[in-house]
């Protein structure tokens, strides 16, 4: 099969099966979770075949078909492939089979089975558009269906909890929508187009062509997306969700997407743009590394243990691309290479480590009977060991132990901190550690020590559907770090440009410097969480010894109680205001008003009628006389 | 059935044969027939004396289905043999006033054919729900729908302009006698105060275009020969005042909107499907085909105000339905935002945007009726409309809440359904014209407008019912007009262009390029 | 004394005023209809008087006197037709007092 035919059958096959479940699924749901997983499995094993045989890494452009033409504006959808978005595609397509796989254990048993694995598809469908959109608009289209298919599965439990959820999740991602809406449809009007490839041409080399407003509205949608501050207050309560959702959408892909389209759109953004997506991309980091020590939730430790990666990503393209501007194309790079390099490696690792992680814990939570407190949980490790072994696996990897994933991607991030802005690398190395301490806290207290609750007692683990995607994902959690400079590689030579030559490599001293730093700070932060909170606690020690330290922590800064308050007591009042503004000057003073003159004006016309005949003869006189007065020019003369 | 039905019947026929010179063609005769045939079994239905129930729906059935069915036959052909837009099927035929220029004139146009395909389906929709409803005095009710689809089907089919206005009359009697019969509490009061406000609306748009009529000077009231007569006088500003207002009253333009809200919450769920989804739209196809074209002076003249008229649909109305706590009257304040939409599209002035605008009223058409049918289906069920009281009926009706969801995500412009290409054409066509900051506030409305949605969302379907909810899930024949409402959306969600290409040429067509230093349509950006 | 024309339009024109003032003043139906009557007579009278003062020597004018002819047959069934309103109201209200007939009021 050809390259267009490929990406045609990846991209729609789920879509195919999304749209077979709703007419077929909804009642028969293995026959739904059957469709899904078979979609998905097409997916990947196209992906697969894609990168590694049939594509040889030059850029695709292909298939671009025009789907609205109004005026000036044309609407095209097309397909663009080159090697990010070949890597893109390969971390959605392969982690989401596995999630698929994994849903099939997990949602046993629950009644609308048959609806989530639609739901699944129709996100495949979205985010693989993203992955492929040869346009912004194309993208925004896409974007918007991954922003709806994260809210039906947000939903899926139909609690209170779930529709807040799903709701914030929306609207919080629509806010980002405005912004990068607006920065759409300036870029459209300034250059014509939306294309990439032709809006590379046009900019690409010359950041003052376009202004950092654009960029940074653009980047306004990556707000959203990626739940970067102050937009990052959904990606917590979208752990209401079951968690194979939380695993793909809210980890690995979705919120990738924001990340993936500064990949996209490197050549956009001005140096004043770039510092300020770097910092936001730090600040995000650090601050959502400081919340995670204050969650008991399993899932919600891992949400923003997600939002903190995400601002790794984000920051490494913002230092990354500084960097290179800086310092100008060396050994055939573009300018903007090493951002996206480093941050599609770390959104790589992240996808791998991080579903794995959320699989794991999802795992823990079905053993456990939907417990998910961790101080509730404890001796996991035996119980449960292959879930055990893989989740501490995926911790090393967070962490940044040398030899696995995590460490080279994050390796990367921090040399570009370092040579661009010292306090932002102080800051990331910091947050390494404070990393390494809250996920060593996570996986001591639920895996090790004694149960502490009657169903952590009864753990057992999970079933082969369940277990396999772990054991997956944990092997890739090793070895997918190793890219041009180890000592193998996985990835095919057609994306190890994005890869291989993107990443900054770090010769001699430098080397050995960053492998001491990460082992340091994976170390003291591992073995400070054991020996801080103990293997087994029942209740969480900094709470108890460090009050203020915890509270600060718990606070999370406030920012979802600013943002409730800001809806009660400010949107919502003035909604009511206006609507009373609205009928009462409205409706009532203006319609109901204009209709009360004109009665006013008939209750006067009907006061001639007295139904006395004597008076109507008055009237009929009154009436001659006038008449006679104009007839013989009486009256006319006098006026 | 009655001899009556028979003779209308073939009166209508007749005036097909005698409307043409030779021999009758079939696309004219599906165009007249899919206007009159609703009339004539209205008329039928009304004086047949007693008739079994199901003879009474099996023919209202019929009376529904023949123009939606005409109207996907005649779209299919003008998308096959037409490319620029223009008209066809014309039908024009003398009504013994031609001194002073009325013809019985049908055509349609790359304008009018999306929207007259739009009142079929919608009318089909309305009509099966309808039938299969509970309501009382049901042969009375079908009566009065069917003589609004006539009203409905004939308004877009017309060319000559005071049958325009006589079809509007025709879609706007029945809903007041609907109202006020079938109509939820207060009903009375209701019926009256949007009856009244729009027939003033309508009123005013009389004079607007007898005074087109007048001032062009053509020769009669046929909107292509009215269209060849550019008005460039004083008087335009005055006539295109009086057509602005009087339209922006049917489409509930800002300060003119209060009848809209309690208007479609008092009103049957047929009725308000039929007028929210199309009738509404009646004034903003005046406007863009008889005004827009004739009146570029005057158009500019009123600009600045239609667009801070417009902005306050989308702004204030965005707020009152962010405060609404009934469902309906969240639907009936959300029409009447979405309707700032379509009014910035024609505010922007060139191809893009008043294309949008038309692919807007579409799908918001489309959309709006299937809400409405839905929160019919949701009062049925539950016995009220009230968010405090409902809740949790996702767990009891799965496929209402999915149908429920989807037509919310239509709305409020989610790719895959065809709000979402009006709306991005009228964004990207706000950005280009005189008031470029104006897509800040517009776009804000998109969050509005998910706030509100989500929230009734959530509301109606999450959580926990607080009610014994009586029936279960959609009925197969409840879902039957959801589901053809929906599979429209789509479809023009997935392919636009099905309506696009046409329209696109026949909005250029329509658009004077006339000097008007007004956001010009040959301002394309630069490659 | 010479009676000329003037004599008799001033008792015609006397005859018109105590009719009009009555119609306008008087509360009793029936004695509305006299009034009526008396200004149709009133008018009778200027006519008459009119047909025979402009006639000249030898000729008679009739015009007056038949226009009298049509104005008495038109009289008398105007009668006939307020009388039988007349009774009609009186059925209704038992009275003939125009202030009682009030119903047309607002």
């Amino acid at each position: 099969m050809s390259v267009p035919e490929l990406l045609i059958t990846i991209l729609l096959s789920p879509l195919a099966a999304a749209g077979l479940i709703w007419l077929f699924g909804r009642k028969n749901h293995n026959l739904a979770a059957g469709l899904s997983v078979l979609a998905a499995g097409v997916s990947m094993v196209c992906g697969l075949i894609l990168l590694y045989s049939v594509w040889d890494g030059t850029v695709v452009e292909g298939m671009r078909v025009e789907w609205l033409s109004l005026g000036a504006l044309q609407i095209s959808l097309g397909f663009l492939l080159n090697p990010v978005s070949a890597l893109m595609l390969g971390v959605v397509t392969f982690v989401g089979f596995w999630i698929h796989v994994f849903s099939l254990g997990y949602m046993q048993g629950d009644a609308g089975k048959g609806r989530f694995f639609g739901g699944l598809s129709i996100f495949m469908f979205s985010m693989l558009g993203i992955v492929l959109a040869d346009n912004l608009f194309m993208i925004f289209i896409f974007w918007e269906l991954v922003g709806f298919s994260s809210y039906m599965l947000i939903g899926h439990y139909l609690t209170e909890e779930a529709a807040a959820a799903s709701k914030k999740a929306f609207i919080v991602n629509r806010v980002g929508d405005f912004g990068l809406l607006l920065g759409i449809i300036y870029t459209y009007w300034n250059f014509g187009t939306t294309d990439f490839g032709a809006l590379e041409q046009a900019i690409g080399g010359h950041p003052g062509a376009v202004s950092t407003v654009v960029g940074l509205l653009l980047f306004c949608g990556v707000l959203g997306k990626s739940a970067q501050m102050p937009l990052h207050v959904w990606l917590p309560d979208a752990m209401a969700g079951p968690t194979p959702i939380s695993a793909l959408i809210h980890a690995a892909t979705m919120v990738a997407a924001g990340v993936f389209l500064l990949a996209r759109l490197a050549f956009v953004f001005t140096p004043e743009a770039l510092e300020v997506i770097a910092w936001v991309g730090t600040i995000t980091a650090v601050c959502a590394a400081i919340w995670a020590f204050a969650q008991r939730d399993i899932k919600k430790i891992l949400a923003y243990s997600t939002l903190s990666q995400l601002g790794y990503m984000v920051a490494a393209f913002g230092f990354g691309t500084l960097y290179a501007l800086d310092h100008g194309s060396s050994a055939g790079h573009t300018a903007a290479a090493f951002g996206v390099g480093a941050a599609m490696f770390h959104l790589t690792t992240h996808a791998f480590f991080k579903a794995l992680m959320f699989l794991g814990s999802g795992s823990v939570i079905h053993a456990c009977h939907h417990e998910q407190d961790i101080f509730k949980m404890g001796g996991l490790l035996k119980k449960m060991p292959i879930t055990g072994i893989t989740f501490g696996i995926g911790v090393l990897a967070i962490a940044g132990v040398p030899l696995l994933s995590g460490f080279y991607s994050k390796d990367a991030i921090l040399y570009l901190a370092r040579e661009t802005n010292t306090i932002a690398f102080y800051l990331l190395t910091f947050t390494a550690l404070l990393t390494a301490t809250y996920m060593g806290r996570l996986f001591f207290i639920a895996f090790w020590g004694k149960a502490k609750s009657e169903h952590a007692e009864h753990a057992h683990e999970s079933p082969m559907t369940m277990w396999l995607p772990l054991v997956v994902l944990a092997v890739l959690s090793i070895i997918g770090g190793y890219t041009v400079g180890g000592p193998f590689t996985i990835y095919p030579s057609s994306i190890l440009g994005v890869l291989g030559d993107s990443v900054p490599e770090l010769h001699g001293s430098d080397h050995t410097l960053f492998i001491i730093i990460s082992l340091v700070a994976a170390t003291i932060g591992l073995l400070g969480a054991y020996l801080f909170y103990g293997a087994g606690a029942t209740e969480d020690r900094l709470e108890q010894r460090m009050r203020p330290l915890w509270a600060l922590s718990k606070s999370r800064f406030y920012f979802d109680e600013i943002y409730g308050w800001y809806v009660a007591r400010i949107q919502d009042r003035v909604a009511d205001f206006i609507d009373f503004m609205d009928a009462f000057l409205i409706g009532g003073v203006a319609v109901r008003g204009s209709a009360g003159i004109t009665g006013l004006f008939g209750l006067l016309a009907r006061s001639f009628h007295t139904g006395n005949a004597g008076s109507y003869v008055w009237w009929f006189f009154i009436g001659l006389l006038t008449i006679w007065g104009f007839a013989s020019g009486f009256l006319t003369n006098l006026f | 059935m009655s001899s009556l039905a028979i003779l209308s019947f073939l009166d209508g026929l007749a005036n097909v044969l005698r409307s043409v010179d030779d021999i009758p063609l079939i696309n004219q005769g599906i165009l007249m027939l899919s206007v009159l045939l609703p009339l004539c079994v209205a008329v039928s239905l009304a004086t047949s004396g007693t008739l079994s129930d199901r003879v009474v729906r099996g023919w209202a059935c019929f009376g529904f289905l023949f123009p939606a069915l005409g109207a996907l036959w005649l779209w299919a052909t003008y998308q096959a043999t037409v490319s620029d837009g223009g008209y066809t099927f014309e039908l024009i035929s003398e009504t013994g006033l031609e001194a002073f220029g009325i013809y019985f004139a049908l055509g349609l146009n790359g304008i009018s054919m999306p929207l007259f395909l739009m009142a079929g389906i919608v009318g089909l929709a309305a009509g099966f729900y309808a039938i299969q409803s509970n309501v009382e005095r049901k042969r009375l009710y079908l009566i009065l729908l069917l003589i609004m689809q006539t009203g409905l089907m004939g308004l877009f089919a017309s060319v000559d302009v005071l049958f325009y206005y006589l079809f509007h009359e025709f879609a706007l009697i029945p809903t007041f006698v609907m109202i006020a019969i079938w109509g939820g509490q207060g009903r009375k009061r209701v019926a009256l105060e949007m009856t009244i406000y729009l027939t003033f609306g309508a009123m005013l748009t009389l004079v607007g275009l007898i005074a087109l009529y007048v001032t062009s000077g053509a020769s009669s009231f046929n909107m292509i020969s009215l269209r060849d007569a550019l008005i460039e006088t004083e008087a335009s500003k005055t006539i295109f005042g009086f057509l602005l207002i009087g339209f922006g009253v049917l489409v509930s333009l800002f300060p003119f909107h209060s009848w809209a809200p309690s208007g479609y919450a008092k009103a049957p769920a047929s009725a308000a499907m039929l007028h929210a989804g199309v009738l509404k739209k009646f004034g903003l196809y005046g406007l863009i085909q008889i005004a827009l074209p004739v009146l570029p002076t005057g158009f500019e003249t009123w600009a600045p105000v239609l667009l801070w008229l417009a902005l306050g649909n989308v702004i204030v109305i965005g707020f009152v339905t962010m405060g609404q706590r009934d469902l309906k009257m969240m639907l009936g304040n959300a029409s009447v935002m979405h309707m700032g939409y379509a009014f910035l599209g024609i505010y922007a002035y060139s191809t893009m945007g008043v294309g949008g605008a038309v692919l807007m009223m579409v799908a918001h058409g489309l959309s709006i009726a299937v809400l409405f049918l839905l929160a019919d289906a949701i009062s049925i069920r539950t016995g009220t409309t009230e968010f405090s009281e409902l809740g949790g009926l996702g767990k009891t009706a799965p496929v209402l809440m999915g149908f429920f969801v989807a037509a919310t995500m239509a709305s409020i412009g989610l790719p895959g359904f065809g709000n979402f290409w009006g709306e991005l054409s009228i964004f990207v066509a706000l950005y280009q014209g005189e008031a470029p900051w104006a897509v800040i506030p517009v776009l804000a409305g998109i969050v509005i407008s998910a706030v509100y949605g989500l929230r009734a969302v959530a509301k109606v379907f999450f959580g926990e019912s607080k009610l014994e909810y009586t029936g279960g899930d959609l009925t197969a024949k409840e879902k039957l007009p959801a589901v053809i409402l929906l599979f429209a959306l789509l479809a023009l969600g997935f392919w636009p262009r099905g309506i696009s290409d046409n329209l696109n040429a026949a909005v250029e067509a329509g658009l004077p390029q006339s000097g008007i230093t007004h956001a010009a349509n040959n301002a394309h950006p630069t490659e | 004394m010479n009676i000329g024309l003037s004599h008799f339009l001033f008792v015609s024109g006397m005859l018109f005023a105590i009719g009009f003032f009555g119609v306008l003043l008087r509360r009793n139906v029936l004695v509305i209809f006299m009034c009526l009557e008396l200004m149709l007579t009133a008018s009778i009278l200027g006519l008459v008087s009119f047909s025979r003062y402009n006639a000249t020597e030898g000729e008679f004018l009739w015009s007056g006197n038949v226009f009298v002819l049509f104005i008495i047959a038109i009289a008398a069934s105007e009668v006939a037709v307020g009388l039988a309103i007349m009774v009609a109201l009186w059925r209704r209200r038992q009275s003939v007092d125009v202030a009682n007939h009030a119903e047309l009021k607002n």
